[in-house]
């Protein structure tokens, strides 16, 4: 089985929020509530870059661990689902999520929280697939239409990448390598740092282009 | 080594209050950040640690999104995990085992000394101990406590305890109903113990004598008669350090929760919660003690709350003082005989061993 998930290439990602209106279009999320945004690090600065976050469907998800009634759940896929007629709004959730995936579509005055909403990575609810109830929920099923997560799909420099984690690494690994940018072609030249440092961009350089050749 | 470890100790709690003063003001720097991470490019090329540190800081502000709400800007908050240590750890832990103990060892007080009993026969005439209103708010100010104490332990402590033999709908409905009322519960709370402080802080006042009673632990082991005022210093321990300091501790961390549209962070309510759940778990343990004395403990306490009167011999033997000021007539309260014939009864029924 597929173990499902979201990879953001800063290189590429233009901030155009394409991402951010699929999703909403796609799921007809209400105002205030937004599943996924785009945040950039450094605007107008040289340098900036921009990265699409949403829930990152974690495999030790910290909104799982304290959900006092233990509605959100793993599928076998590795996505991150919750059950919307147990949710009691507390609010834990994105108390503890990094990310801040957790959505409270404001109720009631005095910021009573409604049921949370979050990034489904496409994949509905624990209602029936494709439901009438579990698109008024949760939005629309892709996944169980055979297809990937709208905002990857939509976006259009191809930043945003969903979908089995193993296809994905590939596809970001060879572009890694093909261009000799990003994640600093594949991790750490020095995790733990070497006492004669030399120059920057040697490693670098190196491991590029022995990544080109294979 | 301790000693070096409980300076580091002192030192980080002291760095941390610090930090927590100075933080908003501090000026984001972004030559300092960038120059951090030239340096480290030049020792470990291709390690972006500084650069990452700085994102979860999340205090550029050059760190931008379009979409509006508090945080949103924020890529990563490390609090969370840290809370989630917290509450899933110790706090869950040791408040559970704190709330498992305390009720034991009352148990086991109980089994051991038995109900505190009248020594002397009961005279008969009555003292109007509590007025309407102070029972008004005393009863207010305890339902809504034991309101609030249910509520919070199933949200803190039913995952673990409840929802397995209940299963997770009608567990979540329990919890969905115990959360709406803690929240609307809450403020009402608050009010009562503000309420309760104004009726009740002129007899909890320190005097002298509520020493003697603190050296001889209310000769609560020994038997002994101890004298005191209207309430004795164990009374006054759990109205000034119970009621007032863990009912407002609290009941502020609470309404910084139950109150999320000012715009606070997370992190402020991660730290609230956090201080919500000691102080909570702190005043429910010391409740059971009050709730013991107050009910099974102490023949003809609950009917003193319950029906605002008591003997006159109930009277000498817990507040000895008390009684005497009542009869010299420097006492608030008095002598009463307009009570009617089965409240009479309820008090002489309470001392029947």
């Amino acid at each position: 089985m597929a173990r499902m998930k979201f990879l953001l290439d800063a290189e590429r990602c233009i901030e155009c929020n394409g991402c951010v209106t699929a999703c909403k279009s796609e799921h007809e999320i209400p105002w205030g509530v937004n599943r996924r945004r785009v945040v950039t690090l450094n605007d107008g600065v040289p340098g900036e870059k921009s990265i699409s976050v949403a829930c990152m469907h974690c495999s030790d998800a910290p909104c799982v661990a304290v959900c006092p009634v233990d509605c959100i759940y793993t599928t076998t896929e590795g996505v991150v689902l919750h059950d919307k007629d147990m949710c009691i709004g507390c609010g834990y959730c994105s108390y503890a999520c990094p990310f801040g995936a957790p959505q409270f579509p404001q109720q009631g005055l005095f910021g009573v929280r409604g049921k949370m909403d979050k990034c489904t990575f496409c994949a509905g609810g624990p209602e029936v697939d494709n439901s009438e109830e579990e698109y008024k929920k949760y939005g629309r099923n892709r996944l169980a239409e055979g297809k990937l997560p709208a905002c990857a799909e939509m976006c259009s420099t191809k930043a945003l990448l969903g979908g089995d984690g193993d296809v994905i690494s590939d596809v970001f690994r060879n572009r890694a390598l093909a261009r000799g940018k990003g994640s600093e072609v594949l991790g750490w030249a020095t995790a733990y740092g070497k006492p004669d440092a030399k120059p920057e961009g040697a490693d670098g350089k190196a491991a590029a282009k022995a990544g080109s050749k294979s | 080594m301790i000693k070096t470890f409980v300076c580091a100790r002192v030192w980080l709690l002291f760095t941390l209050i610090c930090g927590l003063v100075v933080a908003p003001a501090s000026a984001w720097s972004a030559d300092s950040s960038a120059q951090e991470q030239a340096q480290r490019q030049n020792t470990q090329p291709g390690n972006n640690a500084p650069v990452w540190r700085e994102v979860r800081k999340g205090e550029n502000p050059y760190q931008t999104t379009q979409v509006r709400g508090v945080e949103t800007n924020i890529l990563m908050q490390s609090a969370g995990e840290t809370w989630r240590r917290l509450r899933n750890g110790p706090l869950t832990l040791y408040g559970g085992l704190l709330l498992i103990a305390i009720p034991l060892l009352i148990y086991g007080f109980f089994r051991w000394k038995g109900p505190l009993r009248l020594h002397g026969k009961p005279s008969g005439r009555l003292i109007e101990r509590f007025s309407d209103w102070e029972r008004l708010v005393h009863w207010s100010t305890a339902i809504s406590f034991l309101i609030l104490a249910v509520s919070g332990v199933i949200m803190l402590f039913g995952k673990y305890v409840l929802l397995p033999l209940l299963g997770h709908d009608f567990f979540s409905w329990l919890a969905f109903f115990g959360k709406n009322l803690h929240n609307f519960v809450g403020p009402l709370f608050v009010f009562c113990t503000i309420v309760m402080f104004v009726t009740f802080v002129r007899d909890n006042l320190w005097r002298m004598i509520d020493f003697q009673w603190l050296t001889k632990a209310g000769g609560l082991l020994s038997g002994e008669h101890v004298p005191s005022g209207r309430f004795n210093a164990g009374e006054k321990a759990w109205f000034w350090f119970g009621v007032i300091l863990l009912g407002l501790i609290s009941g502020a961390s609470g309404l910084v929760m139950d109150f999320a549209n000012f715009e606070q962070t997370r992190f402020v309510m991660q730290s609230a919660n956090v201080v919500h759940v000691i102080s909570a778990v702190l005043f429910i343990a010391m409740s059971l003690g009050h709730i013991y004395i107050g009910t099974v403990g102490a023949d003809g306490a609950y009917e003193a709350m319950r029906l605002g009167v008591v003997d006159e011999m109930w009277a000498k033997e817990h507040h000895e003082l008390w009684c005497e000021e009542v009869k010299a007539g420097t006492a608030k309260q008095h002598f009463t005989d307009a009570v009617p014939a089965e409240v009479k009864t309820q008090v002489a029924g309470a001392f029947k061993a």
